[in-house]
């Protein structure tokens, strides 16, 4: 019966990517539609955070909620929740519900929940249960993990409050943490989900695509309806690359309409540019006379030259 | 869309799987009870009437019966074995058609560490406070732990107010909002007012027959002003009276009903209201999320390219993506220069140059093609001194 549910999930959300294509979209229900496409990603990005509420609230409010895995992510909510209590239980469980798979994509994370465990009976001082649990669950190591665990065991000849490399990292509280992020990632890998988001991907190349020099220099040169321009987006598009263009793209400064042949490009005697319409729908405006909106300097229309941009 | 095509085929084939095999195993699970159920009875009557031996007959049934059951059971589990086919077969069409990992992405173009979440919830917040999902922005504050000032959330919760009322399909706050901020909305609030009238005699084209009375006279209070703009889709909402009666959902009307309106009118009025903040017109986050979607694609076929042609790293300036996205004309925001001689983009210290005859090419360009004292525009026959190039700024 899960199968069928699965099933029946998957066709709903080939219906709605469906719909994108669907040759009678109109208009309103394209963007309608983007708005879904952002809100979707936005649950993922929080799920993926690990905002949940924040997640099952969007996913309510937009109506998307068989769109998203949130189940799949309640799950590991749990999970991840019980191991930032300290309890290896819940994890231990989830492993052993998916040993297979978890064999198949080499996933160290059961070892490493023991390991955590026997470093915590060190912490309580209690050793001898230590090299029980060490006997019971830790005996049958291969490779790389030979090392990590003779690390491990050394710390029976040490207390919990050493100075020593690299015992005194391996009591450090925020192996917990890491432990959550190692549960994340091997779930991910479970679900064939990204290890990234897909929406702060996304969000990156629009960034790169969208950002020009332009969006860094003076004030001036700003224009409000740029995405980039805005203030946090322009400090979060800070460390990427620009855009990439090879074909002059000009736009009028006043208008934000493109230049060209309908709109010829008007240089004014103080260098700046601007579009043929715009300069003379402003000359109508001021009675014959420019005002440059950048310098405020004041012009006749005849002082605008044509330029030739190939 | 093709690859839709492709998984939706198999899904498809996975559910029409399942159904018969359902409907398989009932049938041959029903035979079988029945079977036995028979089986039974028999047993019962032997047991009353005393006799406590079997006989070969019977003894034969009952063998029967137990192989028949086991085959019914390694029908039933070779019937699921079948279904597991074609759900790996999904398994697979989905991997052939759709990309899972992008994360490879962005150790090549962009920077490892990816965007800096501080700010990354910053911007989701502010995009949530603008569309008017306040409570789901402050949940997001709360999980994230960030704050955001008050005197920035205070625009929004009238905002928030109004559009819950539009979401219960109440257009009152609006038109009081729009009544308040006529004179700054300017042209645009008539636009905006006529949609919402609009939708209001909707909703009571929805309630039915009896708010007959009550459109009419919404209409004539309601709709005079705008009859010169809006003529046609006045036309189009009086039309739809003649079928009252017969119901709208059947006539060719229909269409006014779609929920989809109220979505609209919710966008519309955020526009206008964000415009009227003094803020960009299109969610940033939004726009720069679609420009994003268009952008993915092809540096994701790059890439590919890039593999196959097994060039190591062809991204020597990190500072510029390596191909040209096209994005449409809308979401052009800046003028871009680059030279047509370099194909260079102009920047602070290569500015584009005018030449006295009205060409335009960058200030490099303008050196190489010096000789001496002399420069001949590249495309036309002027002679000019170099010197006379003037500096411009689109």
């Amino acid at each position: 019966m899960d199968e069928l549910d699965a099933a029946k999930c998957c066709k709903r959300r080939l219906e709605h990517l469906k719909e994108y294509c669907n040759p009678r979209a109109t208009e309103t229900s394209i963007k309608q539609w983007k708005k879904r496409r952002l809100d979707r990603m936005l649950v993922e990005h929080f799920l993926r955070s690990g905002y949940y509420d924040s997640a099952i609230k969007l996913a309510v409010h937009s109506n998307i909620e068989h769109l998203t895995n949130i189940d799949l992510f309640l799950v590991s909510r749990q999970v991840e929740e019980s191991l930032l209590r300290k309890e290896t239980g819940q994890c231990l469980a989830w492993c052993h519900d998916n040993k297979s798979k978890l064999r198949k994509i080499k996933s160290p994370l059961e070892f490493n929940l023991r390991q955590q465990e026997f470093i915590e009976f060190i912490r309580q001082n209690k050793r001898i249960e230590a090299i029980k649990h060490a006997r019971k669950y830790l005996s049958c190591v291969e490779g790389d993990q030979k090392i990590d665990l003779q690390h491990v065991m050394g710390l029976l000849a040490f207390s919990p409050d050493t100075e020593v490399e690299p015992y005194r990292t391996l009591f450090e509280e925020s192996r917990w943490s890491n432990l959550v992020e190692q549960f994340r990632q091997a779930n991910f890998k479970l679900y064939q989900l990204s290890p990234t988001s897909v929406f702060a991907i996304t969000l990156q190349s629009g960034l790169s695509a969208l950002k020009t020099p332009q969006c860094y220099s003076k004030e001036t040169e700003k224009n409000p309806d740029c995405p980039v321009c805005s203030d946090l987006l322009n400090k979060l598009a800070m460390p990427l690359p620009c855009s990439h263009c090879s074909q002059s793209r000009l736009v009028c400064h006043i208008s934000g309409q493109p230049l060209n042949e309908h709109n010829h490009p008007m240089v004014l005697p103080n260098g700046n540019v601007y579009g043929e319409l715009s300069l003379k729908q402003m000359a109508i405006d001021n009675g014959g006379k420019i005002i440059c909106p950048r310098s405020k300097e004041v012009y006749d229309l005849k002082d605008a030259e044509k330029v030739y941009v190939m | 869309m093709d690859c839709i095509i492709n998984v939706e085929k198999e899904v498809d084939n996975v559910i029409g799987k399942f159904s018969s095999v359902q409907d398989k195993t009932d049938q041959i699970l029903m035979d079988l009870i029945t079977n036995l159920q028979k089986l039974q009875r028999d047993l019962i009557f032997l047991s009353t009437s005393n006799q406590c031996e079997l006989s070969g007959i019977q003894t034969v049934i009952i063998n029967q019966n137990i192989a028949k059951i086991r085959d019914t059971i390694s029908q039933v589990a070779m019937n699921h074995r079948e279904i597991h086919g074609a759900v790996s077969k999904v398994g697979k069409v989905l991997d052939k058609n759709f990309i899972s990992n992008y994360s490879h992405l962005t150790s090549d173009t962009f920077k490892q560490e990816g965007l800096n979440p501080y700010l990354l919830n910053q911007a989701i917040i502010e995009h949530f406070l603008r569309q008017g999902m306040l409570e789901i922005g402050e949940e997001l504050m709360r999980e994230a732990k960030i704050s955001v000032p008050e005197e920035k959330k205070n625009p929004f919760s009238e905002l928030n107010d109004i559009l819950a009322g539009l979401k219960k399909h109440n257009v009152k706050p609006a038109l009081e909002w729009i009544k308040a901020n006529k004179e700054k909305l300017g042209d645009r609030h008539t636009q905006l007012e006529f949609k919402l009238h609009r939708l209001q005699f909707i909703e009571y084209l929805r309630q039915g027959v009896h708010k007959q009375k009550e459109m009419i006279e919404y209409a004539r209070q309601n709709f005079q002003s705008f009859a010169d703009d809006h003529e046609k889709e006045m036309q189009s909402l009086m039309g739809s009276l003649v079928f009252l009666k017969s119901g709208i959902a059947q006539s060719p009307y229909s269409h006014l009903l779609d929920p989809i309106n109220w979505n609209e009118i919710c966008d519309i009025f955020t526009r206008d209201a964000c415009s009227l903040l003094g803020m960009s017109v299109e969610s940033p986050l939004s726009v720069t999320f679609n420009a994003g979607t268009i952008a993915l694609p092809a540096l994701l076929n790059l890439r590919q390219v890039m593999l196959q042609s097994s060039v190591p790293s062809v991204w020597t300036t990190k500072d510029e993506l390596p191909i040209p996205i096209d994005l449409g004309k809308n979401s052009q925001y800046h003028s871009i220069f680059a030279c047509p001689i370099l194909r260079q983009q102009s920047n602070d210290s290569n500015p584009p140059m005018k030449l006295i005859c009205g060409h335009v090419i960058s200030k490099d360009a303008l050196n190489k093609l010096t000789i001496g004292n002399k420069l001949k525009c590249p495309y036309c026959p002027v002679e000019q001194n170099p010197t006379d190039a003037r500096q411009i700024q689109f």
